[in-house]
């Protein structure tokens, strides 16, 4: 089975929150309005931290994109009463709109912070619903979602593969933020695979994962000199 | 009073007369209430309609005072059933008055807080997938079967012991004889009858004690079962048994002083039940405030960053308003009150009894909040204002329970006449034999 | 192409079934949403990919364009493109929401209620079109052609600035301008190199690189360019790693991610580039050879006429010792000394100016400060240093027969030039020219076009423009969204938005090799709208043949193939394929780049329409002429065309004499006298307000100058790094907090004395003590439901104050005060 994993270099990304918004449109994420986003409820699967470290006038100031990290032990999975967010066979923590009741339980137990929930009904201009990723279904009001890791793009890749016979080759399933970073700093591909460039990133003395003693086993690794 | 109750008149008769006199008042009262509870079925609707954004919450203060009230609610259905059964089961004889008024916190404020979970639904329209597709694994699911068990539990407890008094008032005739008649059972009193009643509140008793900790231990397991910093705790099962406990019993006592003064049952419910129970809460406040030490300091010690985040935001933070409130009203109040007879007045404990409900509800309050506002990674710390919506659905909550009272005590005794009077006949001569059986035995007989 | 069609074809077939079947499948449950079903009835898609020019921004990334069914879904970097080579900002992927947002105008619009008041009726294109052609045919006939003016507001870097120019020219005005003029921001690198063009930096081969503010992460031209490079950068191993320092009195991105982040006080870089000049020299750590052979003016001099003059060394010995300079800009003394003598010992090193050094009172003096510095380097046209970039060999437009409307036309003053003493150095000066059209001098304006620029949001004066606009009998809007500005205009014509359009755009600034972009519609029009490119062509032909002449092409599509022919022509350079990566590249350069590849101009057109564009890589050997366009031709520290400026200045104010100097430099808001004034050097800003804080204005990347607002989805991202989202925020540092008794996410009163705005205050220590910075973008009065009414806009706080010799907009020139909001 393979382990999809991602790896962001942090001494790469500048932060410029691209992938933030490569994710929002493949993904047809909601876009919040101005209302409900002063209550603090965007929409992002891929979210932004912003840390400041030391005095001024000494400061680093680091931006570290965050999607969800598809934990290997995902907390978020174990609370949830109606399975509507589960580890499916690829190893990707996935959500069930038709099924989710809403409980945001899920939201509660991820250390993360990683799902956001559809306060109301997302709504689209008319004009803006013509141009919905016909690949990645819509999500309705009252229920839980979060990065994907784009399992749509999985499934395509898995299907051209099959096609042609073949494994999946290393890159070839590629997320959309990782597709569109500017400073390529984002890594995808398969842990399993040991010649994959996740595996070595992964491997790599700068390498750490984001509160890693909560045994939740992230799948997102993040690279950084400064750590 | 007409004929018929004229001539059944008996010496409990201050008892039965809130079911028999309904003033102008009632009527006002119960068409107030059924109009709070009618606008907050319209906003709850609303809710439903667009969806929990009419809510406060938000990311990532992801629950409110919905989970709040749930926690709340369901704390003080501890009053009851809980309570009554350790009373009963210690018999503790000035028990008698004040079992009935437990039970039925129990039965209304269990079916109001275990609403609540479902309130906070996203989508309230699938809520039986919990049946279909349940996870036993998930702690909401232990909370649904062990909520569900209690409420069973408790209403049947309420239920057997009300058998003997609805007799009687089948007995008195008059309105609704049907529908006494009805749920009487049959019971004529005979001694038959007596054994296999008083067995079966024996049993259920046992059993309901196990059923009420396990109700709020699952409910705490909602909490540290996750790994959040100020809820993945070991203690917070019996914490929150100790906590619900304790609001159940100022609860308690709070309704007791409002039937005495209403019903004029200053004959029943005495100061020594106040004081007997005052005692018991006091007791209560100093445990409460012993796990709430033992919670935060052996928190502060570990001085795990994230812990401490959330420590420091309940004492310093935008919530150390509440946080200090909890601590005065569940400690400070109570304890200055109860532990002084000359405060250890009705007034004095019905304050002690109200800090302490208010001082409950912002434990709870403290609990789930600042732990969702202070996520470890990410985002800014939350702010969380509950909305008009939330406010509402609080309100209407109450007004459930105030009128689930009026409208029990419409109907039935909410003092138990049939122990009462067995107290009198009875529990004299059986305490005094229980004493002596305690005591040593006469001198002379040592040889 | 990422996708092989062979691939999608298939993976079509199984993934939009697989999605029907989904769909049909819930059919039963109450919650697939009604658009959801819509969706699937559209039935299994066919995918496509079509390469384009972004133009949400004037950095010219190339971009694939997702279709299914002809319906763009999402676009993404062309990898292929080599300004971006796949990457993208934020805005980037937001214009599919410029393409289909609900605010466009879908045909032409005449306005039928006074300026501003947002009545407008529809009207048929040849109606509006005969309204414009008869009222400048009426003005042509009577000698008037001169009063027709055009604003470009960004297509500089385009063919359609040459376009928009030639119609003008043939058609007889010389009011044709664009703004903010790229011009303009070349006049430090005219002052000392005689170059009219923007420099590109060799970040990739510089070990050690020190910014004046330029955010070139984040803003500057090419941010997606600049951040490939960055990231190409940080590949490096972490000792022999190139060291980027950034001076900025906030912490931009750029600072962020910059190994060390000085901060500094607004408006004094130039203090403290001549600062780090003075340690170089000091310590003898400048390319002596180069100052020897290739410059003028460091050393003392005399003139022809026996004067002697100071040089740029004696004047920085003499006023930018360390401490001096420390005092000046906050910064520390050994902090000075430590960057010079960084920048000195390991060379290559670079030094880079950002806008934010220009946009103030001193900006060209500040650019000239800290452009002398690559010059103490040595570091022009070097690897690892500055250097400008070759034109693309595109097709000139055929020469125009003037006729005589045209010729007197053109003899007119221009509209924009200045009538006092200011503005000397300006290709186009905004301030001048909005208060002659007030004053109808020199002669009124009657006829203003205005394409895809915002002047009434953006610009400093915009209050007196909006009068300037009421003036004008005839104003036409070619935007595709109603905007502050198309509210006060007489006729819209909608134009195309960059995704439907054609367009050519080449060299963007500071992009460092030569490179023409194609942009193609990738989905016909949406609605009664048509490329003003387009428009212009029509109108020409309405007006007479010899304007039509001039422009003899159908379509703008075949004046582009017309240009880009040229290209194929030259052989040179290459059209972007997968060849811009790696191994491809170096095995290209080495065989000395490929050249005539194609068979055919048409082959060509196919591969660069498919593909997105040329390229050239290779720079051509530059002769020392072509390098320094000065009247040395040497790299002038004492720069002689300021010298020759300044003096033809004088001589207009009444003959050279020290006391019309005098009143000229005041004029010019220079306060140094002597040999200094022609030197790189410290001018102090001109903020005269009583005010205790700077205010320090920047863009982000979710909103390019304002013009990202109509999109929600930006407007939601808006400010992601401090989780503002539809907001417009004011970062302070937790000292000035403090003292002001605000603390983080207090809405506060931000005041100057033309106004205030309430904001949101962030407080954290990125931002240095004294400083409020805004980020610009929101607080929009019009452009559409998502931007109106959102936000607030910094402009509204600055006076009309402008770098007296360039006309560049002080935008860093503003005091405000700070105080709790409620
Ligand atoms: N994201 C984004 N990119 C853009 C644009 C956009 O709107 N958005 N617009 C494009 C256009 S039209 C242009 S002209 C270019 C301009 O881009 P640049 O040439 O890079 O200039 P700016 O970035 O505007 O300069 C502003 C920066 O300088 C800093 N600054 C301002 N005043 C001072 C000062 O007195 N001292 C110091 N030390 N720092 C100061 C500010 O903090 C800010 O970070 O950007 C282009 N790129
Ligand atoms: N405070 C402050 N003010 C500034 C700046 C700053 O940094 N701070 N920056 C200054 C600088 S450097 C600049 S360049 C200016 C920018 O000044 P402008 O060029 O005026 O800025 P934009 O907001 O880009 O305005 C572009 C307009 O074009 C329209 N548009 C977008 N796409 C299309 C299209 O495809 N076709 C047509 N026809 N129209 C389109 C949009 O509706 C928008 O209103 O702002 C200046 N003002
Ligand atoms: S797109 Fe890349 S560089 Fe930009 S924020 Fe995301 S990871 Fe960082
Ligand atoms: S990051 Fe959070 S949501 Fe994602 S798998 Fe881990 S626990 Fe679950
Ligand atoms: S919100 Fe949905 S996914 Fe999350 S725990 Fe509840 S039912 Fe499961
Ligand atoms: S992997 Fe896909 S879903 Fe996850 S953040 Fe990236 S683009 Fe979004
Ligand atoms: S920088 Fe962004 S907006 Fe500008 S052209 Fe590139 S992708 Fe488009
Ligand atoms: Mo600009």
């Amino acid at each position: 089975m393979p382990k999809w994993a991602m790896a962001i270099d942090l001494d790469k990304c500048t932060g410029c929150g691209d992938c933030m918004a490569a994710c929002k449109l493949e993904n047809n994420v909601a876009i919040v309005d101005a209302e409900q986003a002063a209550d603090d409820r965007v929409m992002l699967w891929m979210d932004m931290m912003t840390i400041y470290e030391g005095e001024y006038p000494n400061i680093k100031l680091k931006r570290i994109p965050k999607p969800c990290f598809h934990c290997d032990n995902p907390p978020c999975i174990k609370v949830c009463p109606v399975h509507a967010t589960y580890k499916n066979e690829e190893g990707l923590v996935a959500q069930i709109y038709n099924r989710c009741i809403g409980c945001r339980y899920c939201m509660a137990a991820c250390p993360y912070t990683a799902k956001v929930f559809n306060w109301y009904e997302p709504e689209w201009a008319d004009e803006f619903k013509t141009c919905m990723n016909p690949d990645v279904s819509l999500r309705m009001k009252g229920v839980v979602e979060k990065c994907s890791f784009c399992a749509h793009r999985l499934q395509k890749v898995k299907e051209n593969a099959r096609a042609d016979d073949r494994e999946i080759s290393d890159g070839e399933y590629s997320p959309a933020c990782a597709d569109s970073c500017p400073a390529e700093a984002i890594f995808f591909g398969d842990l399993e695979n040991k010649e994959s460039k996740v595996f070595k990133l992964s491997n790599s003395p700068r390498a750490f994962r984001e509160l890693e003693d909560l045994g939740t086993i992230p799948k997102v690794f993040y690279l950084s000199e400064k750590e | 009073m007409n004929e018929e109750t004229k001539n059944t008149v008996d010496i409990d008769e201050a008892l039965y007369r809130p079911i028999y006199e309904t003033g102008k008042s009632f009527y006002f009262a119960v068409g107030f209430l059924l109009f709070i509870i009618g606008f907050t079925l319209v906003v709850y609707i609303r809710q439903v309609y667009y969806g929990l954004g009419v809510t406060g919450m938000n990311q990532p203060v992801t629950w409110g005072f919905y989970i709040v009230n749930f926690v709340f609610f369901v704390g003080i259905s501890h009053a009851g059933t809980l309570i009554s059964a350790i009373l009963r089961l210690s018999k503790a004889e000035w028990r008698r008055p004040i079992t009935r008024m437990a039970e039925v916190i129990t039965a209304i404020v269990l079916a109001i807080g275990g609403l609540h979970p479902i309130i906070d639904l996203g989508r309230p329209d699938r809520v039986l997938n919990i049946f279909t597709a349940g996870r036993l694994q998930s702690p909401l699911l232990w909370d649904v079967t062990s909520i569900t068990a209690y409420f069973t539990a408790s209403t049947v407890y309420l239920y057997l012991p009300m058998i003997p008094d609805i007799a009687k008032l089948r007995d008195r005739g008059g309105k609704m004889v049907w529908f006494y008649e009805f749920l009487s059972w049959g019971w004529h009193g005979t001694e038959h009858q007596k054994k296999v009643l008083s067995r079966a509140i024996n049993i259920l008793m046992v059993m309901v004690i196990p059923i009420a900790i396990s109700v709020h231990t699952v409910i705490s397991y909602i909490f540290s079962m996750t790994l959040q910093p100020g809820w993945h705790s070991t203690i917070f099962g019996p914490y929150f048994v100790v906590g619900a406990i304790f609001s159940g019993i100022a609860a308690l006592m709070i309704v007791m002083i409002s039937f005495r003064k209403y019903f004029h049952l200053e004959n029943y419910l005495k100061l020594v039940h106040f004081r007997h129970l005052g005692t018991l809460l006091l007791i209560m406040s100093l445990l409460w405030f012993y796990f709430t030490f033992s919670e935060y300091l052996t928190g502060v010690f570990g001085a795990e960053p994230h812990e401490m985040d959330v420590i420091f935001y309940k004492f310093t933070g935008t919530y150390a308003i509440f946080f200090w409130g909890m601590v005065v009203c569940n400690f400070l109040i109570p304890v200055v009150i109860l532990a002084f007879k000359k405060f250890k007045t009705i007034p004095g404990i019905l304050i002690a009894s109200i800090s302490v409900v208010i001082g409950m509800w912002l434990e709870r309050l403290n609990i789930v909040i600042p732990s969702l506002a202070n996520p470890r990674m990410g985002l800014d710390m939350g702010m969380y204002t509950p909305s008009f919506t939330e406010w509402t659905l609080f309100i209407g909550g109450l007004a459930v329970f105030v009128l689930g009272f009026l409208v029990f005590s419409k109907f039935f005794p909410i003092i138990s006449i049939w122990e009462i009077e067995e107290g009198r006949k009875e529990s004299v001569k059986e305490v005094e034999k229980r004493v002596t059986s305690y005591l040593p035995d006469p001198a002379n007989s040592v040889e | 192409m990422e996708i092989q069609r062979r691939d999608f074809l298939k993976l079509l077939g199984g993934a939009s079934g697989a999605i029907a079947l989904g769909l049909y499948g819930c059919r039963n449950s109450i919650d697939v949403p009604e658009r959801l079903i819509e969706l699937a009835k559209r039935g299994p898609g066919i995918e496509s990919w079509k390469n384009t020019i972004c133009g949400q921004c004037p950095a010219g990334c190339g971009v694939s364009v997702r279709m299914i069914d002809g319906i763009p879904v999402y676009i993404k970097g062309n990898p292929n493109y080599p300004v971006n080579r796949g990457g993208m900002c934020p805005s980037g992927h937001s214009a599919l929401e410029m393409l289909f947002n609900p605010d466009r105008i879908k045909n032409p619009q005449k306005r039928i209620g006074v300026e501003g008041s947002r009545k407008w009726e529809k009207i048929s294109w040849d109606n509006s079109l005969k309204i414009v052609s008869d009222k400048m045919k009426e003005l042509r006939n009577s000698g008037l052609a001169h009063q027709v003016a055009f604003l470009n507001g960004n297509a500089q870097n385009g063919l359609m600035d040459k376009h928009f120019a030639q119609f003008m020219n043939a058609y007889g005005s010389p009011n044709y301008y664009s703004f903010p003029s790229i011009k303009n921001q070349t006049v430090p690198y005219n002052l000392l190199q005689g170059v009219e063009q923007i420099p590109a930096y060799d970040l990739l081969n510089a070990k050690y690189i020190l910014s004046f503010g330029s955010n070139f992460l984040e803003e500057g031209y090419s941010p997606i360019y600049y951040t490939k490079i960055y990231s190409q950068l940080r590949d490096q191993s972490v000792e022999r790693r190139t060291r980027l320092v950034q001076i900025d009195s906030r912490m931009s991105l750029t600072a962020a991610n910059a190994d060390r982040w000085v901060p500094i006080k607004p408006g004094t870089y130039a203090a403290l580039a001549l600062g780090v000049a003075y340690v170089l020299i000091r310590e003898e750590l400048y390319n002596k050879n180069f100052v020897q052979t290739s410059t003028f003016g460091f050393n003392d001099w005399t003139d022809s006429r026996g004067k002697s003059h100071i040089g740029f060394m004696k004047n920085v010995i003499n006023n930018y010792y360390p401490e001096e300079v420390s005092k000046i800009t906050g910064v520390p003394a050994e902090t000075i000394l430590q960057i010079a003598r960084d920048l000195g010992n390991n060379k290559p090193s670079v030094v880079l100016g950002g806008q934010g050094a220009e946009d103030n009172t001193n900006g060209t003096f500040t650019q000239m400060a800290i452009y002398s510095l690559n010059a103490l380097l040595g570091n022009i046209e070097k690897e690892g240093g500055v250097y400008f970039v070759d034109v693309p060999p595109l097709a000139e437009l055929p020469s125009i027969v003037y006729d005589e409307a045209a010729r007197s036309g053109l003899e007119k003053t221009k509209v924009a030039e200045s009538n006092d003493y200011t503005y000397p150095l300006a290709d186009f000066s905004f301030d001048a020219f909005t208060k002659n059209i007030l004053n109808d001098k020199p002669y009124p304006v009657s006829v203003l076009f205005i394409y895809k620029g915002n002047p009434l949001f953006q610009t400093l004066n915009h209050h007196e423009f909006a009068e300037a606009l009421k003036k004008i009998p005839l104003v036409v809007s070619f935007d595709s969204c109603i905007n502050e500005t198309s509210e006060y205009a007489d006729l819209i014509l909608p134009d195309h938005t960059s995704l439907e359009k054609w367009d050519a755009f080449s060299n963007v600034p500071s992009v460092g090799f030569t490179h023409v972009g194609i942009q193609q519609p990738v989905i016909n029009p949406l609605y009664d709208t048509k490329n003003t490119a387009d428009v212009i062509l029509k109108l020409s032909s309405m007006i007479g043949q010899s304007v039509a002449n001039a422009l003899p092409f159908d379509t703008y599509e075949k004046e582009i193939r017309f240009s880009v022919e040229k290209l194929y022509t030259s052989g040179e350079g290459a059209i972007v394929t997968e060849g811009v990566k790696g191994a491809w590249l170096e095995y290209l350069q080495q065989r000395g780049w490929q050249i005539g590849r194609y068979n055919s101009f048409d082959e060509f057109w196919k591969l660069i329409t498919e593909n997105g564009g040329w390229w050239n890589p290779i720079r051509k050997q530059k002769k020392v002429e072509d390098l320094f366009k000065t009247s040395s031709g040497k790299f002038e520290f004492y720069s002689k065309n300021l010298e020759e400026a300044i003096n033809n200045v004088v001589r207009k104010a009444g003959g050279e004499s020290s006391e019309n100097m005098k009143k000229v430099l005041q004029a010019l808001n220079i306060h140094t006298e002597g040999d200094a004034v022609f030197l790189p050097h410290y001018e102090v800003v001109s903020i005269e307000e009583n005010m205790p804080l700077y205010l320090v204005t920047y863009n982000l990347l979710t909103n390019r100058d304002g013009n990202s607002s109509n999109q929600p989805m930006m407007q939601e991202l808006f400010g992601y790094t401090v989780h503002e989202h539809w907001n417009t925020w004011a970062e302070i540092n937790p000292v000035t907090a403090k003292a002001n008794g605000i603390s983080d996410k207090n809405l506060i009163w931000v005041e100057s004395p033309l106004g205030s705005i309430k904001v949101t205050a962030r407080v954290n220590p990125g931002i240095m003590p004294g400083v409020v910075s805004v980020p610009f973008g929101m607080g929009h009065t019009s452009y559409g439901r998502y931007a109106k009414g959102i936000g607030s806009n910094p402009v509204s706080l600055m006076k009309n104050k402008y770098d007296k010799l360039n006309g560049i907009p002080a935008l860093q020139a503003t005091k405000v005060k700070i105080s709790l909001a409620n």
